[in-house]
C-alpha cells in the first residue's frame, strides 16, 4: 500500500491479496451471497479513494478491515432502506379481482354476443366489419375481394361499428 | 454485464496516481490549534479581557474549569483526527471524556457551593443572550477549518467524527468566552455555556453523515458489453459496475 500511495502501478497487482482478504471478510459477515461481489467492489473503491489515510508505520490489515466493516454497514443500511420501501410480488395480476370490474371486461370479449349483434347488421356492413376488423384485411384487399370501392367500405365499416356499439350497449344496459 | 473485481483492480491500478499521505493526528492538531487559537485570541482581544481575570486566575476552581474546557477542545480535536484514520483503536474516540468529566465536575462543585451559600436562589437560571452567540462566533472558524481537515480523512465513523469536531470548536469557543464574559455562576455556565457546547456537538453528530460522505473514486472503467445502471449509485449508474 505504501508503494501504491507513491503511485506505483505495479503495487496494485498485489491487490488480489487485499481482494481475497476483504472478500473472505465480506463473505463471512454478509448474509446474502449475491451482494458479496458488489460489496467487495465498494471496499476496493473505498480503499482506492482513501489510500492516502494509510500510515505505513501501522499494520495494513486492521486498516483494510476497518474500511470493509464500514462498507458492509453502509450496504446493510442501504439494504434495509430498500426493503422498507419496496414490495416483492411474484406475478402481476392480469385484471382486477372485483366482479364488477370483470363484467365489463368480459362483456366486450363475449364472442357469442358479438356474433349475435353482427347478424343484426345489413349485409354490406357485416361484410365490411368481418373483413376489416375480424380478419384484419386492409382496405385494398377487402376492396379486391368484395369489388366495392374503398370509400364505400369505409362508410360501411363505420356504420357497422356504430350499429354494433349501439346493440352491445343496449344489451349490456 | 457486471464488472468483476479483477477488472476493477486493473482499472484502479491504471488510475494509481501518487497521493500525499495524511499527516499524523498530532501534526494536524498542531496546525488546527495554531490557527484556531490565533483566531480565538483575536476575538478575545477585540471583546476585551474581563476586568477581574487576574484575580480569577488565582482561584483553583476557575483554573481547573478553564483548563478542563480547553483540554476538552484539544482532546476532542485529536480524537476527531484519529477517528478519520482506519485501523486506529476505538478508545481514542473517547479521549475527551476525562476532560469533559472534569469540566462537568467543576461546574457541579460550583453549583453545590452556590446552593450551600444561597440555597435554591444560588441555582437560579436567568436568560443570558451573550453565551450562545459568542460561542458560535468564536467556534465558526475553528469549526470550518476542522471540517475541511476531517473531510480529507476516511469517513469510517462520520457521526462520531463530526460530533467530536463540533465539540472541539465549541469548547474552544467556551474557553475564549470565559476570558471576556464575566459570568461565574456555575448553574448559568452549566446551562448556557456547557449547554451551547452540547447542542453544537449534537448538531455535529446529526449532520455527520451528510457532511462526511465517502469520496468519489474518480475512476472511469468501461466494461465491454452493455452499460448497466446500478440504482445504488443514482442516475446513470456507477462507472465501475
Amino acid at each position: 500500500m505504501q508503494a501504491a500511495q507513491d503511485g506505483d502501478k505495479a503495487a496494485w497487482r498485489c491487490s488480489p491479496t487485499s481482494c481475497r482478504c476483504s472478500g473472505a471478510f465480506v463473505q463471512r459477515t454478509w448474509h446474502s451471497p449475491q451482494d458479496v461481489e458488489d460489496i467487495i467492489q465498494d471496499v476496493l473503491l473505498s480503499v482506492h479513494a482513501v489510500r492516502h489515510t494509510y500510515d505505513p508505520r501501522r499494520p495494513f490489515v486492521p486498516w483494510l478491515l476497518t474500511i470493509a466493516r464500514r462498507r458492509i454497514a453502509d450496504a446493510a443500511r442501504r439494504s434495509s432502506s430498500r426493503a422498507a420501501h419496496e414490495t416483492t410480488i411474484d406475478v402481476m395480476p392480469e385484471t382486477f379481482l372485483a366482479d364488477q370490474t370483470k363484467n365489463e371486461q368480459e362483456g366486450s370479449d363475449d364472442q357469442t354476443a358479438i356474433r349475435r349483434a353482427l347478424v343484426g347488421l345489413t349485409g354490406g356492413q357485416r361484410e365490411a366489419v368481418e373483413l376489416l376488423k375480424l380478419q384484419g384485411l386492409s382496405l385494398n384487399e377487402a376492396s379486391a375481394i368484395t369489388g366495392k370501392s374503398v370509400a364505400a367500405l369505409k362508410i360501411n365499416v363505420h356504420r357497422g361499428l356504430k350499429a354494433l356499439r349501439r346493440k352491445m350497449t343496449t344489451k349490456a344496459g | 454485464m457486471t464488472l468483476r473485481s479483477g477488472d476493477l483492480v486493473k482499472a484502479l491500478a491504471a488510475d494509481a496516481a501518487p497521493v500525499r499521505r495524511l499527516a499524523s493526528p498530532m501534526v494536524r492538531l498542531g496546525f488546527w490549534l495554531a490557527v484556531s487559537a490565533t483566531y480565538a485570541a483575536t476575538i478575545v482581544a477585540a471583546m476585551g479581557l474581563r476586568a477581574d481575570l487576574s484575580a480569577r486566575l488565582t482561584e483553583t476552581r476557575f483554573v481547573a474549569e478553564l483548563g478542563a474546557t480547553f483540554m476538552t477542545s484539544v482532546l476532542a480535536a485529536v480524537a476527531a483526527f484519529c477517528a478519520g484514520c482506519p485501523g486506529r483503536p476505538v478508545w481514542e474516540r473517547f479521549a475527551p471524556l476525562p476532560a469533559l468529566a472534569l469540566w462537568l465536575a467543576s461546574l457541579g462543585e460550583g453549583c453545590w457551593q452556590s446552593f450551600l451559600q444561597a440555597g435554591a436562589q444560588g441555582l437560579r437560571i436567568r436568560p443570558d443572550f451573550l453565551c450562545f452567540p459568542s460561542i458560535l462566533l468564536v467556534s465558526t472558524v475553528p469549526g470550518a477549518l476542522i471540517l475541511l481537515m476531517i473531510r480529507r480523512a476516511a469517513p469510517i465513523a462520520p457521526a462520531t467524527t463530526k460530533a467530536l469536531a463540533a465539540l472541539a470548536a465549541a469548547a474552544l469557543g467556551a474557553t475564549a468566552l470565559r476570558l471576556f464574559h464575566a459570568q461565574d455562576a456555575s448553574a448559568m455556565i452549566l446551562v448556557w455555556q456547557f449547554g451551547s457546547v452540547a447542542l453544537l456537538a449534537g448538531l455535529g453528530a446529526l449532520t455527520g453523515r451528510k457532511l462526511l460522505p465517502w469520496p468519489e473514486p474518480g475512476v472511469a472503467v468501461q466494461p465491454t458489453g452493455t452499460s448497466p445502471t446500478d440504482p445504488r449509485f443514482g442516475e446513470g449508474g456507477h462507472p465501475c459496475t
